[in-house]
């Protein structure tokens, strides 16, 4: 037999109404009635401690799983990341029941982990059971409401007790002293009042923790968790010097969020990497919703169904005005179309280089230097990384073997070598490229590429363009059983020599010895004359 | 204790009282008696509700509220003295305007109707005779159509129909062998309450060790809420038709190797059991946690692996994979076996904050086994397989000159564990640079250390068909 939760004096000890969330008139009595009315779902023994919102954040934002280049999902961002709140509670003697809120929208509950309890938690909770039109039917099942009816023409008013006897899936019907009416299907101006929210149903799913303490005690709390609902992407600009063999390289680190809860002063830092994800496994579904009444059929003689029932008014998502940032933090609405990031000229004053990354396992953290806020749907904009004076290769590739006998444009590639005698020699993040030449004081955009994560001492290729001028065919000569003879010719309309690499997929006989082996290819460099051509034959060995 | 629970009832809602007899319970406290749920990992539970009934001689029928909204009906069992069964009934008719009018046909109601202009009301009875897309009504000796006029019409009913319910409702009739209140227990079957476990493992890669809470993660989804409920959580798939599951469907690639210790949790044949500690509140739309692991200390190193198939190459190095190796032995270990779930691993930066570094999940892992967690791709450390030749030997048989170009821009030394598969069987290895090791007929593996910020080359040669 569980204790009886009535007797008003054990109420009255184990509510605190310094603690009641929903209290919006905190009479004693009403307080105690809800109590034994059963509206409180959490365990009876227990009190609730409200912790609203955190002292202090740090955000580590990890890039959606798979998403190496490409742009951030506007709509909901993809990734995720790690948020470390610290929060300051007053801990009641015994077993009490602390809730979170402001936390993140996306806040996975399994992730959670909470420190800094004096003896620990029993048990962690993540509640779906929302506050909504449904939510307060359902809740409100066989118990009474007021039902509350408006005379059209005299505006009297006409209020009466009923029963919610059905609802909320399909309509709600209504017990009252005449007998059962459903509601909404009179054409009167009707509606339901309730005396109160229910404490168990939340504004939005709720994180909270059972945990016991000795005596009173204030206690300070690290809340760890993941969320969904962020991302981030790296965006480089490089600008080609007017000698064409160096160029300015810097990247703007861009960083979304999605959800609805804004970090203020947050300290922000980012991996890269592919750290490996999985899918979630289907958390409850929150309950509640719109509330739709349904009511019998009613189609009339002059029939159309025309008759509909008043619209359930959504509500409508209101956002915020953004807040102007540090001078080399740009803000960014998401509503707003978004203007590629490289577009932005870099600010007047160059920021000094941020700091480089540090290793995290085997994944590079890349801190923001201060403090920022992190708004709510809002992106912004870091700056990451600038090198200057990076050297660069200019060439032509193309890839033969296709058979194509007939003059193709061959891809302009920029080739940075990532070391410190070529002026980089640092991790540099996936993402994309613009590449940007000034022609006669005009800067013009060269081109763009996409590039994975490149550690140190690796090559990265910009293959930013097509070139009309310098082209490729490869003719088929001849064939027999065990060999197929190839010649490839290479033309350059340009005024100056230019260095070409083509990739050849096939087995050539003799083998080659001053070519490089990449992947299961030869690679053929070969400088092509200004204003001229180069020919290469070969024999394909056929596997037969 | 029901005078105590009927009191603030009848404080606050005195006028009601006696239209709201027909209600569960109005005070919404629960009517689920004593409650054991066992929950097991896929997703279904057996619940166990002991009720005091209520019951006279001879025939009841006898109501059960505040059952899973996806209980199994197949599965119900109620069992009490002197109780025997006679039929079970699950209904899930739900009560609703639409059906409530349905029902009515041939049945009375009463009409409301208010004056658009002066807002005074006149009430009459009618009689529904149809409600095909449409309400046809009797009233007297005139036929209408309700609201064919567009005008406010209230229609209140005298009754709901017995059938209609505003929750699906388990009922059961029973032949009750006396009168008087009777302990029975009701137990069923339900899906939508499963478990899962997640792990919090936080890595220090200098000392070589990792400290791994457990946490079970409980999830509601039936519809209802069990209070108070003593709760087993049961480690292990039971087979639900179909016999044995197969091996592909859930392997995760985590365990090098099984291990054979025993411990000492509670079993149920093959099955582990985990009870929780203290009766609990498992809430509808609710996610549960509560802890059962918690080690400090625990050796675990990492490594890097990368597996080539059969003729691949690269012309880009491509990331080799972060791998988390740790023992579940009572020696050197964890010292407890695993239940199924995802794996989280955290490390600290410079300052000392834990940072996300990876997750993934494991199979049921008995105790002693040896794991390899494989936590994400290496940012530094990665691998280029290059196809340097291939040449015809005779008929039927080739030479392939494999180059793996091995490179790390960490400023320490690493061990990379580097598998070529796809050997099939005949596959002879005819020249190496390093020894490797034969693993099966289809996959042969090499240690390779990088020294830091360094390259190194593996060449291998082989011999195959084809």
């Amino acid at each position: 037999m569980r204790p009886s939760p009535c007797s008003p004096a054990k109420a009255g000890v184990q509510f605190r109404p310094i603690d009641w969330a929903l209290t919006l008139a905190g009479a004693w009595r009403s307080l105690l009635l809800l109590f034994c009315l059963g509206l409180v779902s959490a365990p009876v023994h227990a009190d609730t401690v409200i912790s609203p919102k955190a002292d202090s954040v740090s955000l580590t934002i990890y890039r959606q799983p798979g998403r190496a280049q490409g742009a951030i999902d506007p709509n909901w961002p993809r990734g995720y990341a790690l948020v470390t709140e610290t929060r300051t509670v007053n801990l009641p003697k015994g077993e009490s029941t602390i809730r979170f809120e402001g936390v993140a929208e996306g806040l996975m509950p399994e992730t959670a982990v909470l420190s800094g309890m004096p003896r620990g938690v029993r048990e962690k909770n993540r509640d779906a059971r929302l506050l909504s039109p449904a939510g307060l039917v359902d809740a409100y099942l066989k118990r009474s409401v007021t039902l509350q009816r408006t005379n059209r023409k005299t505006g009297k008013v006409v209020r009466q007790d009923a029963v919610i006897s059905a609802g909320p899936m399909g309509g709600v019907i209504l017990r009252t002293g005449e007998g059962y009416e459903a509601l909404g299907c009179s054409g009167l101006p009707e509606r339901m009042l309730y005396p109160r929210a229910p404490a168990d149903l939340s504004a939005r799913p709720t994180l909270s923790v059972i945990a016991s303490a000795d005596r009173p005690a204030r206690a300070t709390l690290q809340l760890t968790y993941l969320a969904e609902g962020f991302d981030w992407a790296a965006n480089y600009v490089a600008d080609m010097k007017p000698d064409g063999r160096t160029l300015d390289l810097m990247a703007w680190l861009t960083v979304a969020n999605g959800g609805v809860t804004g970090f203020p002063d947050a300290r922000l830092s980012v991996i890269a990497g592919q750290p490996n994800k999985r899918g979630r496994a289907p958390q409850p579904r929150p309950t509640g919703g719109p509330l739709h009444l349904q009511c019998w059929p009613m189609d009339i003689t002059s029939t159309h169904p025309v008759w509909a029932l008043f619209p359930v008014q959504m509500p409508e998502r209101v956002e915020e005005m953004s807040g102007l940032e540090d001078v080399i933090v740009t803000a960014q609405r998401r509503n707003v179309v978004p203007a590629p990031a490289m577009m932005a000229p870099p600010p007047p004053p160059p920021p000094p280089p941020p700091p480089p990354p540090e290793d995290v396992g085997d994944l590079k953290l890349y801190r923001v230097p201060m403090a920022v806020n992190v708004s709510a749907s809002g992106q912004k904009q870091v700056a990451l990384l600038r090198q200057g004076g990076v050297k660069v290769e200019r060439l032509y590739a193309a890839t033969a073997g296709y058979g194509i006998e007939e003059p193709r444009p061959m891809t302009l590639r920029l080739r940075l070598q990532n070391r410190k005698s070529d002026g980089l020699g640092l991790p540099m993040p996936s993402g994309r490229v613009a590449v940007f030449e000034d022609v006669d004081g005009l800067r013009l955009l060269a081109g763009e590429a996409d590039i994975g994560d490149k550690a140190e001492g690796e090559r990265v290729d910009y293959d930013i363009a097509q070139s009309p001028d310098v082209r490729i065919v490869e003719t088929r000569l001849s064939q027999t059983r065990t060999v197929r003879n190839w010649a490839i010719r290479l033309t350059n309309a340009r005024p100056f020599d230019v260095t070409a690499e083509v990739t050849i997929p096939h087995a050539i006989d003799p083998r080659p010895t001053d070519m490089e082996r990449r992947g299961d290819a030869w690679i053929w460099r070969v400088t092509i004359p200004a204003n001229g051509a180069v020919d290469y034959g070969y024999a394909e060995r056929l596997a037969r | 204790m029901i005078a105590a629970r009927l009191l603030p009832f009848l404080l606050t809602a005195l006028p009601l009282a006696a239209m709201a007899q027909d209600a569960a319970d109005p005070t919404g406290a629960t009517a689920q008696g004593d409650v054991a749920v066992t929950i097991y990992n896929d997703g279904q539970s057996l619940v166990q509700d002991d009720r005091q009934l209520p019951v006279n001689a001879g025939r009841n029928r006898i109501e059960f509220p505040d059952v899973s909204a996806r209980i199994r009906p197949e599965t119900v069992n109620l069992s009490g003295p002197g109780l025997a069964i006679v039929e079970q009934n699950f209904d899930f008719d739900l009560l609703s305007p639409d059906k409530l009018m349905d029902k009515a046909v041939g049945q009375e109601v009463t009409l409301v109707r208010t004056n658009p202009a002066t807002g005074t009301e006149t009430r009459e009875r009618a009689k529904v005779l149809a409600a095909n897309g449409g309400i046809v009504l009797q009233i007297g000796s005139r036929i209408e159509v309700l609201r064919d006029d567009g005008l406010p019409v209230r229609v209140v009913f005298d009754r709901v129909p017995p059938n209609l319910r505003a929750r699906p409702t388990l009922s059961v009739t029973v032949d009750a062998a006396r009168g008087g209140t009777v302990p029975a227990r009701l137990s069923y079957l339900t899906p939508n309450l499963g478990w899962t476990a997640d792990y919090v493992a936080l890595f220090d890669a200098a000392k070589g060790a990792m400290d791994m809470q457990g946490w079970v993660t409980l999830t509601n989804n039936t519809g209802t809420t069990f209070t108070n409920a003593k709760t087993i959580l049961v480690a292990g798939n039971p087979a639900s038709g179909g016999g044995r599951r197969n091996w592909w469907q859930s392997l995760s690639g985590a365990i090098d190797q099984a291990g054979t210790e025993s411990g000492p949790r509670e079993r149920l044949g093959d099955f582990y059991l985990y009870p929780l500690a203290q009766r609990t509140t498992i809430a509808n739309a609710q996610q549960k946690q509560v802890s059962f692991l918690d080690v400090k200390g625990a050796p675990a190193r990492s490594t890097y692996e990368y597996v080539n198939g059969w003729l691949a190459s690269s012309t880009e190095p491509m990331s080799a994979s972060s791998v988390l190796k740790f023992s579940t032995s009572k020696q050197g270990g964890l010292g407890d076996q695993l239940p199924a779930g995802t794996i989280r691993v955290y490390m600290r930066d410079a300052r000392g904050d834990p940072q996300f570094i990876g997750e993934n999940g494991i199979d049921h892992t008995p105790m002693g086994s040896s794991m390899a967690l494989r936590t994400g791709q290496a940012f530094d450390v990665k691998v280029r397989p290059t196809v340097e030749q291939r040449t015809r030997k005779s008929g039927s048989r080739w030479e392939t000159k494999m180059r793996y170009t091995l490179s790390n821009a960490r400023p320490e030394p690493v061990t990379i564990d580097l598998a070529q598969q796809g050997l099939w069987g005949d596959t002879r290895v005819t020249a190496q640079s390093l020894e490797g090791r034969r693993t099966s007929a289809d996959r042969m593996e090499w240690s390779v250390p990088v020294p830091a910020n360094g390259t190194v080359d593996l060449t291998v040669t082989f011999d195959t068909r084809y």
